[in-house]
């Protein structure tokens, strides 16, 4: 029986890498994309906003206890989120004038001192020198603000102008300085009537 | 598509070759008067002699008493039971065999697709934000009056050219950096209407140090990520071996959760307005975050991890010693690190110490 020239005879074909024969590639499965289950959650804020929001948690409605709004680093401007002791009756001052500041481990002496100092009288010195820091404070963030718009002139002419107007500025410190130690020495003198 | 138009194909060669079959061609398909009008060229109609006058398109020897009996709506009346539900879905094919295989999967935006997807289903919060607040800002506090007739000095190419030494150099693609290590790195653009830096997409990572030992460990991260996110999360093997950190080469070491649009948005929403300020002692994103391109990134260890709602709810579901914290990535579109963290300032999020722009 004679063979079929098919079968005797091999197809040429072009030579060629073996990798191409091992890229066979027939069918790609479609794969379902894996997708968690979502709820619709109403997010009630601490200051008495909702919104809604999809979510994977079960639970309808999240009530916030700390965020944004009652947060000091995002409301500034709101001061009984800040953490400063109330003494309006002056007990913790008459406290300290008794037996000294040795329990505040945390606060330095100068620190100390100022904030007696804007206890026992608002809108001193003190006060007007820690205004004048923040304002300082926030004209540099403005002038980065103005630096990327204006491409770094801004600060240029900012430093110009603080250097003109540096003089003033130490006198108030100094005026803050000699208020703040004011109490210091009302105490050191207290001290010594209690030993005699 | 390319079964439908067959026939008409068919049926124009059919009449240019001869007339007769023009009727038969008709009557399933469209006729062309431009092909009927040049059929009367003789040159055309030699040419077209060798082809078969009759396709087994047209021709059909359908028996008519066939067509007569065929009455689908006394078939329908006459069956007693409905149909099976599969008889009247349509069942996608559930692998893709290539462009040219004739059953094609429906494309992804169709319901019917295997990988559908659907949504949106709501507007995100804080993409509302950003678009009716945020947007507009951002473009006008960045922009930069250039009056007309600003002559602007022309910045030196980056790319480098060859010299004509060889024929060859002609058409050559310019060359990179010079040196080791050296890459060409993004240029910052100025921002326009058309380039508002927005969030692109958000990648949260974790690499699970217990996952050496124990394959718990990964798994309990991953129904975290996978619960704060809402994205199932992929698993990364280790590419090298490294000694000082016990990791071996191809163990499953790490997790990843990328989330785009509307989820993105709503992840960023989440860590800004109900995660960071419950941090303890947290002061802000440092100011030295960021690639160069305008990719932020930020973290949370495990006490960050916890205080997410998703977690929160039911935090006894978690092994409490094997609950990891995470890296998240918030990737714009911005050009620029100080960019994108102008973008994400006006989002909310607090930057602190030293600005690296």
């Amino acid at each position: 029986m004679a063979k079929l020239p098919s079968a005797t005879l091999r197809r040429a074909h072009l030579p060629s890498s073996p990798q191409q024969f091992t890229q066979c590639r027939h069918a790609s499965l479609l794969r379902r994309p894996h997708r968690p289950y979502t709820f619709t959650q109403l997010v009630t804020l601490s200051d008495g906003s909702t919104y809604t929001q999809r979510t994977t948690s079960p639970q309808p409605i999240y009530r916030s206890t700390k965020d944004t709004r009652n947060h000091p680093l995002w409301q500034p401007s709101l001061d009984n989120l800040r953490n400063v002791e109330q003494d309006e009756a002056g007990r913790l001052r008459a406290f300290r004038n008794r037996f000294g500041r040795g329990w505040d481990l945390e606060s330095t002496g100068e620190d100390a001192g100022s904030k007696e100092g804007k206890n026992a009288a608002a809108g001193s010195g003190a006060d007007a020198s820690k205004k004048t820091a923040a304002v300082g404070a926030g004209s540099d963030e403005e002038g980065s603000l103005m630096d990327l718009i204006s491409g770094g002139a801004y600060t240029q002419s900012y430093q110009q102008t603080r250097e003109a107007s540096k003089g003033p500025k130490g006198g108030e410190g100094q005026g803050a300085k000699a208020s703040a130690k004011d109490p210091a020495e009302d105490d050191s003198e207290k001290a010594k009537k209690k030993k005699k | 598509m390319a079964l439908r138009e067959l026939p008409s194909v068919f049926s124009r060669l059919t009449v240019r070759g001869s007339r007769s079959t023009t009727v038969a061609a008709a009557r399933n398909c469209r006729r062309y008067a431009s092909s009927q009008a040049t059929s009367t060229t003789p040159d055309l109609a030699a040419d077209l002699q060798d082809l078969e006058s009759q396709s087994s398109f047209t021709a059909s020897e359908y028996p008519e008493e066939k067509i007569k009996a065929y009455d689908p709506v006394k078939r329908a009346q006459g069956r007693k039971r409905q149909l099976p539900p599969s008889r009247f879905q349509y069942r996608p094919p559930r692998y893709y065999r290539g462009p040219l295989h004739p059953h094609q999967p429906p494309p992804a935006s169709d319901p019917s697709s295997r990988v559908f997807v659907p949504g949106p289903f709501s507007h995100t919060r804080l993409e509302q934000t950003y678009q009716s607040t945020i947007a507009p800002d951002l473009m006008t506090l960045t922009y930069v009056h250039k009056p007309p007739g600003t002559e602007t000095t022309p910045k030196a190419d980056r790319l480098r050219t060859w010299d004509d030494s060889s024929p060859y150099h002609k058409g050559r693609p310019k060359r990179g950096p010079r040196g080791p290590g050296e890459v060409l790195r993004i240029v910052e653009k100025d921002i326009n209407w058309r380039n508002i830096p927005k969030i692109k997409e958000v990648t949260v990572h974790t690499m699970i140090k217990g996952a050496t030992e124990d394959s718990a460990h990964l798994h309990v991260g991953g129904i975290m990520i996978q619960a704060v996110t809402g994205v199932r999360p992929t698993v990364h093997r280790a590419k090298h071996s490294v000694a000082q950190f016990g990791i071996r080469k191809n163990t499953p070491i790490s997790l990843t959760s990328t989330l785009r649009g509307d989820q993105a948005y709503e992840f960023v929403d989440k860590c800004i307005n109900l995660v960071f300020p419950k941090i303890k002692d947290w002061s802000g994103v440092k100011g030295t975050t960021g690639d160069g391109a305008g990719n932020i990134s930020f973290g949370f260890d495990r006490e960050g991890a916890i205080l997410f709602p998703e977690v929160e709810v039911n935090y006894d579901m978690y092994p409490p010693k094997m609950i990891p914290g995470f890296h998240v990535t918030v990737k714009t579109t911005a050009t620029s690190d100080r960019q994108a963290r102008l973008l994400l300032t006006a989002l909310g999020v607090p930057f602190y110490g030293k600005l690296v722009d």
